[in-house]
C-alpha cells in the first residue's frame, strides 16, 4: 500500500535540487503534486517540466505553477490554482528559498529585506494561504530547514531564517493542534545539489569532508514522506536533523579505513 | 605581468566546455557575443557551476561578486542601485568603462537584475584572462621568472613545477574600481 496514495503534495521550490527530489519521492509515494518554480524561461522551468513529465509517466497527476512565495498575491494565485486543479491539498512541503552569499556585515537592506521575504515572510503566506486546504483534508506541513539554523556556515545569513521558521513550525504546530494539521521540519545536512555550488565558493575546504557525511537529497525525501504519512502521525512541532551524524562531533578525526 | 602562454582562444575553449557540461546546449550554439542567460536560459546557480569549473581548469578564484555589488560596498548601498532596484547613472557610466559602448541595452533606470543578461561569453573570457594576467612575476617557491602550461590549462613554474599563484576576480575588479575612481571621480 503506498502511504500517500491519492493525496496531493505541494512542494515549494520544486523544480530542481531537494524540492526536486521530495517531489518524485511524494509521487512514487502515490501522491498527486503540485512543482512550483519561480523563474520563468530558465533551467528551473525546464527541470521542472521534466519532472512533470516524469511524475505523469508512473501514473500520478503533476502541474507546474510559477510563483513567487516572497509576493502574497503570487501565493494566493499558488493555491487558488491547487484548488481549481485537484481540489483539495493534503501536504504542504516549504522548501524554496533564495538568499545572497554574504556575511551579515556586508549585507545591503535591499538583501536584508529580500532575505526576510522570501525565507520568513513568504513561507508564513504559504501556510495562511494553504490553511483552508489542509484544514478539510487533516493535513500536514513540513518545512525544510537546514544546519545553518543551529550552526555557523561562512556567509550563510539564511541560516538564521531557518532558525526562526524552526520556531514558526513549534507554533503553527500548537496553533493548529485543533485544526488537526500536523507541522514538522526536517533539518537537512550537506547536501550536494545546486546550493552546494553556492556554499563550495564560502567553504575552502569543504571537499575534505568525507563522502559519507554529506547526505543525498532522496534521503531527506525520504524523511519528508515518513513526516507525511500516518506512521508519524504522533510527531508535531519537531525538527528532525537529517544530516549522517555531521553534526554529533565538535571533533572529527580523519576517516581510518578498517583492515580487510 | 600579462602572460602570454595561455591565449585567449584555449579560454574561449575551455569556458565552452564548462557551459555545455553545465547547460546540456550543443558547442555550437556558442559563440563570443552568446549571452549565457538570454540564449542559453542559464540561472545565477548554473554560473556558479560554470564558475567552478573553470577554477578546477586554470587554478583561480573567480570573482564572487558582480561589479554593481563592489560598486556599492566600496561607495556606499544606493550608489549603483537606487530604491526601486534601478540602475543609477553612475552605474551605467561605470559599466560601459567596463564592457564598452557596445553594450547598447544598458541605460539608466534599468531593473538590475536584467544586467547579468547582458554578459556575453566574451565578457566571461575578458574575466578569465584578467585573472591569469595577474601572474606573479617569479615563483613564490623557487624565485624563477619562467612559467610554462604542458598540453592543460594550468601555468607552472618552468623549473620547479610549483603550481602559479593569481590575483583573486574580486580584488581584481576592487582594484578597477579604485583607479577609475581616481581617473574619472565618478562617484
Amino acid at each position: 500500500m503506498l502511504p500517500l496514495k491519492d493525496k496531493v503534495a505541494l512542494i515549494t521550490g520544486s523544480s530542481r535540487g531537494i524540492g526536486n527530489a521530495i517531489a518524485r519521492k511524494c509521487a512514487y509515494a502515490g501522491a498527486d503534486i503540485v512543482i512550483n518554480y519561480r523563474k520563468t524561461g530558465g533551467t528551473s522551468q525546464e527541470q521542472g517540466g521534466q519532472l512533470c513529465k516524469e511524475i505523469e509517466g508512473i501514473g500520478r497527476r503533476a502541474f507546474m505553477v510559477q510563483a513567487d512565495i516572497a509576493v502574497k498575491d503570487s501565493v494566493k494565485k499558488l493555491f487558488a490554482e491547487t484548488n481549481e486543479k485537484f481540489g483539495r491539498l493534503d501536504y504542504l512541503i516549504l522548501n524554496a528559498a533564495k538568499a545572497p552569499f554574504k556575511p551579515f556585515e556586508k549585507l545591503f537592506e535591499r538583501e536584508l529585506r529580500q532575505l526576510v521575504e522570501t525565507n520568513y515572510l513568504g513561507n508564513i503566506f504559504c501556510i495562511q494561504e494553504a490553511l483552508p486546504l489542509l484544514e478539510k483534508s487533516s493535513g500536514k506541513i513540513v518545512f525544510i530547514s537546514s544546519l545553518g539554523s543551529r550552526f555557523y556556515n561562512p556567509a550563510y545569513p539564511l541560516g538564521s531564517m531557518k532558525a526562526a521558521m524552526e520556531s514558526v513550525v513549534r507554533d503553527c504546530a500548537e496553533g493548529l493542534r485543533s485544526k488537526k494539521i500536523l507541522v514538522n521540519a526536517v533539518c537537512g545536512g550537506i547536501v550536494k545539489t545546486d546550493s552546494f555550488k553556492v556554499l563550495r565558493q564560502y567553504w575552502e575546504h569543504i571537499d575534505m569532508l568525507p563522502d559519507t557525511l554529506f547526505v543525498e537529497p532522496d534521503e531527506i525525501a525520504d524523511v519528508v514522506v515518513f513526516l507525511c504519512s500516518t506512521e508519524s502521525r504522533a510527531i508535531t512541532g519537531q525538527t528532525i536533523i537529517v544530516d549522517r551524524g555531521l553534526s554529533n562531533a565538535i571533533c572529527r578525526l580523519p576517516e581510518v579505513k578498517s583492515k580487510e | 605581468m600579462s602572460q602570454n602562454i595561455i591565449s585567449e582562444e584555449k579560454v574561449f575553449n575551455e569556458l565552452k566546455k564548462a557551459v555545455v557540461e553545465t547547460l546540456r546546449v550543443d558547442a555550437d550554439k556558442i559563440n563570443p557575443e552568446t549571452s549565457l542567460i538570454k540564449d542559453l536560459g542559464a540561472e545565477s546557480l548554473d554560473f556558479l557551476d560554470i564558475n567552478y569549473r573553470l577554477e578546477q581548469a586554470f587554478g583561480i578564484k573567480m570573482a564572487r561578486h558582480f561589479v554593481l555589488e563592489h560598486i556599492e560596498e566600496m561607495f556606499g548601498e544606493g550608489t549603483a542601485i537606487d530604491e526601486n532596484g534601478q540602475l543609477t547613472d553612475k552605474a551605467v557610466e561605470t559599466l560601459r568603462i567596463r564592457f564598452g559602448n557596445g553594450v547598447s541595452e544598458l541605460k539608466p533606470g534599468m531593473d538590475m537584475d536584467e544586467v547579468p543578461a547582458l554578459l556575453t561569453t566574451q565578457s566571461m573570457v575578458r574575466g578569465v584572462m584578467d585573472i591569469l594576467d595577474s601572474l606573479s612575476e617569479k615563483c613564490s617557491k623557487c624565485g624563477s621568472s619562467g612559467w610554462e602550461s604542458k598540453d592543460t590549462v594550468r601555468i607552472t613554474c618552468a623549473s620547479c613545477g610549483e603550481p602559479a599563484t593569481f590575483t583573486n576576480g574580486d580584488e581584481l575588479i576592487k582594484e578597477w574600481l579604485t583607479k577609475v575612481q581616481e581617473d574619472k571621480k565618478i562617484f
